[in-house]
């Protein structure tokens, strides 16, 4: 990474009294970036969040914004929130009541000194990226969840910041309007190159938006990679356990083949051919979703299908197999009865070893 | 079947009997303010407004009490906003227990404050002009019994009010609203001005309008400290009507019933400010506060908060104290003689400790009888669907609405009218305690019975107990905290109460608040502080309860 990372937190730390909120996260951000904090609640993410825009005082740690340090551990330089030229979005849209939507969105530049013809000009250009151009003179206190969602959006990017936070931004919104807003929200950020730092407990959010997912728990940062590498190549039980849905098979290496796949061996005694992971990992991942009923790939094992239950966008089923039950998804055009059975295979590719 | 023909009867029958009590006053107040013929004649000869036309010759009285009131209403809502804004929103040391002190002051009541005030800036003798005449001045450094005076006292009391509901309403804003301006570029300064106080203006406005509608009320520190100095407001001008000879009933009714209309108006337009103005609960949710870092500033600020506990409680309290223990209150050391003699008065001296025995005796009745009849009148109005249930909340509310004085004298003329011979007997006034603080009663208990979950009820029916086996089992024992809240709520409302009582109060009958304005009044104000004194402490030790209770109550249910 040549250019200087837009954020860049070392070593942060967040303590409440004697919790500890944030412990030891460290990451960096590259300009025209998304990166999503995905994470439970209560894993420090929206903390991490409000560290960087300065609304928590850390414990201990530095965060740089575009190279300059605007917390340094307490000692040093201690940027205040209005100092820092970040912007964001939050989980409740603060949207002011007691102003118009116009006037929302021109408060960051308002403050900023900038002229009459630049605020309307501006306020103008973000309500029309927003489609909210018809509810600029309206009070900002009736507005639909989506609206004031838009507003939120339309104010934090209306002073052209180089940096927006995203608080959780889409989760009071219904299922239907989240995964629209998800695809206008990538679009503007991509249209306008501004480097986002996203907090979501969404997996399907974080991996849909994001160029990469930092998963914390506890804390820390579990895993740190593109969305391909947090669904495909899970670190630790955590990771494969809150992204995307997963079975764990226990058991162990038992050798390598001449090419250097590693076998596995289940405690029921099944051999299974595995290329990810660590070479002493006692559990393998398989994502439900890379199983295939018949085929020929170097995993296939005898199984019978045991449950069947359809979800319009694919059909869960539950087969019995030798380590007990296996979840597959298969797409909803394969129908298959209960009780018949099966041969499951899969890719030794896509088995991970935690 | 007798169960069944229990609850038919019981709605008409409570109806009636609290319908009676309740309204019967009021109607007395209604058709003697229409009397323009013979006073002290009832049902009246002649009808006519005369009595309200006769307010109108007497403008200073309206003017005094504008005045007082909004004096009062701007130092008050000035106080609260401050320790509102102290307590809530900055980040000083000891925050929680100032905002559990900041309860004190409401129980130290306006009598009480107005009598310390009385001893401390009194004219000459006041403690605190003689501190300042024996510094040198040669006049006062402060006339307690004087308008402003009058307003001090009230304010202070009232901005434990004021505080309580302005920060409601700031602890209900969003925090983010405040931070999304900081981070949009906004400084501190600047967050405050254009977002900070125009969330919580509405609030601030609506406490306002409150607090002058219960100023506008308010008897106690005008009673003290405007008396001897001949200064009336409206309520001092009622009972001065009432209690004068010959009384004119016809012309305190009318003063009264127009200031029950222009509390009622004014109470009207906070309520209508409080559900359209308020955006603080657009999103009805209650939020985490996050107290700013103040820096170096939290000292002085922690001394503000402090201040007001000082002036509202610990000097008035410490002034009354000093004083009782003296023959001859004064603050020049060498002049000082200790003596125990006010607090042996207090109880043997005439009639006074009767009326302590008689406030005691009044208080655990009223409260003991009071709350099983209260708690089934807020079991039928939230809990059963009895017919004439919504009749029956707005008839227990009405004394709420109608200021204590002013109810007192419909209840002075309604009982010297009625031949049954209790007036001049703590019969009457254990009756007319009970109607005046049954919506305190069913307020307190309902809180408790709204938390009850109905289908807990429901669920005790379901499993096969009977009705009063599932009220025995289930209802009764998830409402005791509610209920013994309401006893002592109602305890020490009674033992301090004073609006009333001095209208009902007979030579045989006397209670304690009366007793001490009238030793006030005529005694001396060492004796009084005496009984002041006795009087607070009663409501402490029965407030210290009511805490206990309630921190147990809470600590088994988490």
């Amino acid at each position: 990474m040549t250019a200087t990372p837009r954020i860049e937190v070392s070593d942060l730390v967040v303590r409440y009294g004697e919790t500890t909120a944030v412990d030891g996260v460290s990451f960096a951000i590259a300009p025209g970036e998304l990166v999503t904090l995905l994470g439970p609640s209560g894993c420090g993410k929206t903390t991490s969040l409000r560290a960087i825009a300065g609304l928590e005082n850390p414990y201990s740690g530095t965060i740089r914004l575009n190279g300059e340090t605007v917390w340094a551990g307490g000692k040093g330089p201690k940027i205040p929130s209005e100092k820092r030229g970040v912007s964001m979005v939050f989980q409740s849209y603060a949207i002011w009541p007691h102003m118009t939507v116009f006037e929302n969105v021109a408060y960051g530049l308002r403050v900023r000194k900038s002229s009459q013809a630049d605020i309307s000009a501006n306020v103008a250009r973000v309500l029309d990226m927003v489609q909210m151009t018809q509810y600029a003179d309206r009070p900002s206190s009736n507005l639909s969840g989506g609206q004031q969602q838009r507003v939120a959006v339309a104010r934090a990017i209306a002073f052209s910041p180089t940096v927006v936070l995203f608080d959780e931004p889409l989760s009071n919104l219904d299922a239907r309007l989240r995964a629209e807003m998800r695809v206008e929200l990538r679009e503007l950020q991509r249209r306008l190159d501004i480097t986002s730092l996203y907090v979501t407990h969404d997996q399907e959010e974080a991996l849909a938006i994001s160029d990469r997912v930092i998963v914390m728990n506890g804390g820390k940062i579990e895993q740190l990679g593109s969305p391909e590498d947090i669904f495909n190549r899970p670190v630790s039980r955590f990771v494969a356990d809150f992204v995307g849905s997963a079975n764990m098979v226990e058991g162990r290496v038992k050798g390598t083949d001449p090419d250097g796949t590693m076998v596995f061996e289940t405690k029921a005694g099944t051999q299974i051919r595995a290329t990810a992971g660590k070479r002493d990992g006692k559990l393998l991942a398989l994502r439900s979703s890379y199983v295939h009923f018949g085929g020929n790939e170097a995993n296939a094992i005898q199984g019978t299908i045991h449950r069947r239950m359809f979800h319009g966008d694919f059909i869960q089923y539950v087969v019995d197999w030798p380590d007990g039950q296996l979840i597959v998804r298969r797409p909803p055009t394969e129908m298959l009865e209960e009780g018949s059975p099966v041969t499951v295979s899969f890719a030794s590719d896509y088995c991970v070893l935690l | 079947m007798a169960k069944f023909d229990l609850r038919n009867w019981i709605v008409p029958i409570l109806i009636l009997v609290v319908g009676a009590l309740v309204l019967y006053p009021i109607a007395f107040l209604i058709t003697s303010s229409l009397n323009i013929g013979d006073p002290q004649l009832f049902p009246p000869e002649e009808w006519g407004v005369g009595n309200y036309l006769q307010l109108f010759e007497e403008p200073r009285i309206i003017g005094n009490t504008l005045l007082v009131a909004s004096v009062a209403t701007v130092l008050a809502v000035f106080f609260g906003f401050v320790q509102a804004w102290i307590l809530t929103r900055t980040e000083i040391p000891g925050r929680e227990r100032l905002e559990r002190l900041m309860e004190l002051p409401y129980y130290m009541t306006p009598l009480i404050g107005a009598l310390a005030w009385g001893v401390l800036l009194g004219p000459k003798t006041g403690l605190g002009n003689q501190f300042w005449r024996s510094l040198g001045f040669s006049s006062d450094f402060f006339n307690i019994y004087s308008p402003q005076g009058i307003a001090w006292v009230m304010a202070l009391f009232e901005g434990t009010v004021a505080f309580v509901m302005i920060s409601a309403s700031m602890k209900s804003m969003d925090p983010s609203l405040e931070e999304s301006s900081r981070v949009l570029g906004a400084s501190k300064f600047r967050t405050t001005i254009k977002i900070t106080l125009p969330m919580v203006a509405p609030g601030v406005l609506s406490a306002t309008i409150f607090v002058f509608a219960e100023m506008l009320g308010s008897f106690a520190a005008a009673f003290v400290l405007g008396i001897p100095g001949r200064f009336y407001v409206v309520t001092t001008a009622i009972w001065e009507s009432a209690l004068s000879y010959p009384p004119d009933y016809g012309h305190a009714a009318a003063m009264g019933l127009s200031l029950f209309g222009a509390m009622l108006v004014t109470l009207g337009i906070a309520r209508v400010i409080m559900r359209h103005g308020s955006y603080a609960t657009i999103t009805g949710k209650a939020f985490r506060p996050r107290p700013m870092d103040v820096g170096a500033a939290k000292y002085p600020l922690m001394g503000i908060a402090w201040g007001y506990i000082v002036v509202a409680v610990i000097l008035p309290l410490a002034a009354l104290t000093l004083t009782s223990f003296q023959k001859f209150a004064t603050v020049i050391i060498p002049q000082m003689q200790f003596t125990l003699a006010n607090y042996e008065q207090a109880f043997t001296m005439g009639s006074l400790g009767p009326a302590f025995f008689n406030s005691m005796i009044l208080g655990i009745s009223v409260s003991t009888l009071g709350v099983p009849v209260i708690g089934v009148i807020a079991w039928i109005i939230y809990r059963s669907n009895m017919p004439g249930r919504i009749l029956m909340e707005y008839v227990v509310m009405v004394p709420q609405a109608v200021p204590r004085l002013v109810f007192g004298l419909g209840l002075l003329w309604a009982w010297i009218n009625i031949p049954i011979p209790i007036y001049g007997t703590l019969w009457l006034l254990g009756i007319a305690y009970f109607t005046v603080f049954l919506p305190l009663g069913l307020r307190t208990i309902a809180g408790v019975v709204l938390q009850v979950d109905k289908s807990l009820e429901e669920c005790a029916r379901v499993c096969g107990a009977s009705w009063t086996h599932q009220m025995r089992t289930v209802t009764l024992p998830l409402l005791k905290p509610g209920l013994v809240a309401a006893w002592l709520l109602i305890f020490i409302a009674s033992v301090r109460e004073l609006g009333v009582s001095v209208f009902l109060m007979g030579p045989h009958s006397k209670v304690i608040a009366p007793s001490i304005v009238n030793s006030w009044l005529t005694a001396s104000s060492e004796l009084s502080a005496a009984m002041a004194l006795l009087q607070t402490l009663m409501v402490f030790i029965a407030v210290a309860i009511m805490f206990r209770v309630a921190r147990k109550v809470t600590g088994n249910q988490t």
